[in-house]
């Protein structure tokens, strides 16, 4: 036997007011998708690494403070072995015409 | 973009000029996000008047682009790479393919079956 609408349309109402959703018997376009979207926001927000404090940002805020630099004194050893064995960086040529003079070769 | 740019850089990964443009772009979305998301409400909601929906369209598509999600793109997070780039590992093909075999991607090794 049919159910009068009015019974569904109250059961309805019962079932939303027990599961907390909106109640829309007609179907009509509200927009509440929308608001039930959760915010992306921070998500996307968080992508990129923020920026981590270094030990030359130490030395900066500190400046009489001793710190010591691993990968900078690394850096430094390294170049002190390359010149002991006569590898190092050649000099800074001072103008254009100096750098010419032994670099260029006549093609 | 000058309005939206933070004065201290805050990125920690690769600096590139087209890292910190997404970086402004995802911040600016973050902010203007919930006054997004309202507009589109008023546009779709059918029960308010003809003239609200509207203007809500107009203030929506005068909003600046950076406040759109559709501008914001996945860039390598070591070589600032706009293609290629996969979403667990935020690296571009080649600067994961690096890392992977260094060992440095946890649970990552060379696939054979």
């Amino acid at each position: 036997m049919a159910v009068p609408r009015s019974r569904i349309v109250d059961l309805m109402k019962a079932q939303c007011r027990i599961f907390s959703t909106i109640f829309n018997p007609e179907r009509l376009r509200m927009g509440n998708k929308i608001l039930r979207q959760r915010l992306k926001g921070p998500a996307l927000a968080a992508y990129y690494p923020r920026r981590v404090a270094t030990i030359k940002d130490l030395q900066k805020l500190y400046p009489n403070y001793e710190t010591y630099d691993e990968d900078e004194e690394d850096r430094l050893e390294h170049i002190q072995i390359q010149k002991s064995r006569g590898k190092g960086a050649p000099k800074k040529k001072k103008s254009a015409a100096e750098s010419k003079k032994f670099g260029k070769k006549k093609r | 973009m000058a309005q939206f740019r933070a004065k201290k850089l805050d990125l920690g990964c690769f600096i590139n000029i087209k890292n910190i443009r997404d970086h402004t772009k995802r911040k600016v979305f973050e902010q203007h996000e919930p006054e997004r998301q309202a507009l589109r409400y008023l546009i779709r909601n059918t029960s308010l008047p003809q003239r609200t929906r509207a203007q809500a369209q107009l203030q929506l598509t005068q909003m600046h682009c950076y406040t759109r999600p559709t501008q914001i793109k996945n860039r390598c997070i070591m070589g600032g790479k706009g293609r290629g780039v996969m979403r667990d590992f935020r690296m571009a093909r080649f600067q994961f393919r690096m890392n992977a075999l260094a060992g440095r991607l946890p649970g990552v090794k060379k696939a054979s079956w």
